[in-house]
């Protein structure tokens, strides 16, 4: 019992910093989305109004647009990331001239703040001043234009996010590949597997606790991303790339709709609960030792 | 079932070259066991034969086919690691039948011969579990079950008896000689036990920094060791080697040891004043008055045997009896050697006289 008094002692400053910055600003979201406030409304208080707000979000075809790219736009982005992170890790697994070079390079934007990559992005992108267009242009003749072209804009801040997030799957990977055992590898090659089997049947199946954390961490990040996208194309052109962030920050802050935006939030987290829940008992869960 | 000839194997790392032109022919259906201290290199052989090691020169045969360039899956052999190297996401029965599904077996036939394996090894209860919450031997009896499903040219065993308990080790060891009898599969098995070796090769291969010392059948390698480290490491307690000179000639020769004590030596071909290594087993000494007088430093009773330790000058030496002597340390004791259980090797070459 005295150990365990210590533990939460030491646990204190955690819980209540926690609790002030983490629990409080939650329920108190959950308690705004039953509510009507809109302070700059004819009445700025805040109107009790039950789950009207819910029974809104179910029929607003702006957030059923927004979800739609947002989902698009995470499926996309979180596979190709989880693809191209496991090619790198595999690539950094062996031995070449420049690997710590690479590596350390490669995990260059995990340091950038999001906002800074969205002007990076910007700035490579806008037509006439862009490097991107620019070589689009000279090389096969693309005009590429994310202010007109909602496709252009969509793939653009697609590749953004792979290109910022890639590294950390890449770190995460390495991480789990570095602490395999050797012996049920070569254990396969003499069980007659080839590259690809051990890959399908050995490899995957013993790194998957591993992807699936990597793949949680980038689905929760991808699905509330903003700033990158607000300052790279501002949601635009149109709402092509107006992601569910962004959505719920253009309901509350231009438009001071508090109540209805976080009701949206709310769904957005039980949303991201729900897929998270499913990739885990679909994924990971069978896994689990059998009794017996 | 195969054959496997090695024949003048190198490996090398870079400059530093750890196998020097090993050889060895194994013959099929027979049970080989290569034995040495770590670091010896019979692990590096079993593996290059596997096809995990690169061979840096020389040719490595299964069965009259040259393997260097052979892929480990094309090899057709069975391999049982010292960690087991069990899969652990897969079940018992998923390890089991892992090679039978890359080859593409059909499902009943996989189901078949996996439940026939578990039953010769006593594992029909477990197929549904995972390696994690089975025991060290259960594990074991696994890899070895996964080794035996896929019917190999080959069985490969990489000390699969160390990280069992001493009681395991030996009933283990008796499953493995009896799962050979009844296979008649080729196996090479790799130990740094030299009682796993005796109790279970058909053939000892003694390997030491990358050489092959002496390939032999267990007994002959105990009764006609070639070398001082062959005679030193086959037999347990190890063999007595007294250091001294051969003085006399014809029936008359006696060892004298460069502590003085002397020793009868059987007829010889080590000439008059020749530098040599006495070699004489602790269990090929009795006690007697007859005997030479050695002082006791230590006995240790077994009940079965007692173990004398006793000294003449430098010259340390132990026997072991079947009688239950009590000497106390210091008193004297005779020692009776027959000359014919004596070895003698050159000092220098360190070869059988």
């Amino acid at each position: 019992m005295k150990s365990n008094t210590f533990g939460w002692i030491l646990l204190a400053p955690t819980i209540v910093v926690l609790f002030f910055f983490g629990v409080l600003p939650f329920l108190y979201v959950v308690y705004v989305s039953f509510h009507q406030w809109n302070p700059f409304a004819a009445n700025p208080n805040m109107i009790y109004n039950a789950a009207g707000n819910f029974r809104q979000i179910v029929f607003d075809s702006a957030f059923l647009a927004s979800l739609g790219v947002t989902v698009a736009f995470v499926f996309f982005a979180v596979l190709t990331e989880v693809v191209v992170g496991y090619v790198l890790a595999q690539a950094f697994m062996s031995d070449f001239p420049g690997k710590a070079f690479f590596r350390t390079i490669h995990t260059l934007p995990l340091i950038i703040a999001p906002i800074i990559v969205g002007s990076i992005w910007k700035l490579m992108t806008t037509p006439s001043i862009g490097i991107i267009p620019h070589l689009l242009q000279s090389s096969v003749g693309f005009d590429l234009n994310i202010g007109q072209s909602a496709a252009a804009a969509f793939i653009i801040t697609i590749t953004m996010d792979i290109w910022h997030w890639t590294p950390l799957v890449t770190l995460t990977l390495i991480a789990a590949l570095v602490s395999l055992p050797p012996d049920p590898f070569e254990q396969a090659q003499i069980d007659g597997a080839g590259k690809w089997q051990i890959f399908w049947h050995i490899t995957l199946p013993m790194i998957a606790p591993a992807v699936m954390a990597t793949v949680f961490i980038r689905l929760m990040d991808a699905l509330r991303i903003v700033d990158e996208v607000l300052m790279l194309t501002g949601g635009g052109p149109g709402s092509a790339t107006r992601y569910i962030g962004v959505h719920i920050f253009r309901e509350v802050f231009p438009r001071t709709n508090y109540g209805y935006g976080s009701a949206i939030s709310v769904v957005v987290l039980y949303l991201t609960i729900v897929v998270c829940w499913l990739l885990y008992t679909g994924m990971l869960a069978p896994r689990k030792p059998r009794k017996g | 079932m195969a054959d496997v000839k090695i024949e003048k194997v190198f490996k090398r790392y870079g400059s530093v070259q750890i196998m020097h032109g090993v050889g060895v022919d194994i013959e099929d259906g027979e049970f080989v066991v290569l034995v040495g201290p770590s670091g010896c290199g019979k692990s590096t052989l079993l593996r290059m034969i596997a096809g995990l090691e690169e061979i840096s020169e020389g040719t490595i045969s299964i069965g009259g086919r040259i393997v260097n360039d052979v892929l480990p899956k094309e090899r057709d052999i069975a391999m049982v690691f010292q960690s087991y190297a069990l899969y652990p996401h897969k079940t018992v029965f998923d390890n089991i039948g892992f090679p039978l599904k890359m080859a593409k077996r059909s499902q009943a036939e996989i189901k078949e011969k996996v439940h026939k394996a578990a039953e010769i090894l006593d594992l029909t209860k477990l197929l549904d579990r995972y390696p994690k919450q089975l025991s060290g031997g259960q594990r074991q009896r696994v890899a070895m079950g996964r080794a035996i499903v896929r019917d190999p040219q080959v069985f490969l065993f990489d000390e699969p008896l160390s990280n069992l308990d001493a009681k395991l080790r030996v009933t283990m060891r008796v499953e493995i000689k009896e799962l050979h009898q009844r296979l008649k599969t080729t196996i090479v098995y790799v130990t740094h036990d030299q009682i796993e070796a005796m109790t279970m090769a058909d053939k000892i291969v003694v390997m030491r920094d990358g050489r092959v010392e002496q390939i032999g059948a267990p007994l002959d390698l105990y009764d006609n060791p070639q070398n001082v480290f062959v005679a030193g490491f086959i037999g347990s307690p190890a063999m007595n080697f007294v250091q001294g000179t051969i003085k006399g000639s014809g029936t008359k020769k006696q060892f004298v040891s460069d502590g003085g004590l002397t020793l009868p030596v059987p007829a010889t071909a080590a000439a008059d004043g020749q530098a040599v290594t006495y070699g004489v087993r602790p269990e090929h000494i009795s006690v007697g008055a007859e005997g030479i007088l050695l002082r006791v430093v230590v006995t240790e009773p077994t009940g079965a045997e007692t173990q004398i330790f006793a000294k003449a000058g430098k010259d340390m030496m132990d026997a072991i009896v079947k009688e239950r002597i009590s000497a106390a340390p210091g008193e004297e004791i005779g020692f009776v050697i027959d000359p014919a259980n004596v070895h003698l090797f050159d000092r220098k070459t360190e070869r059988r006289i």
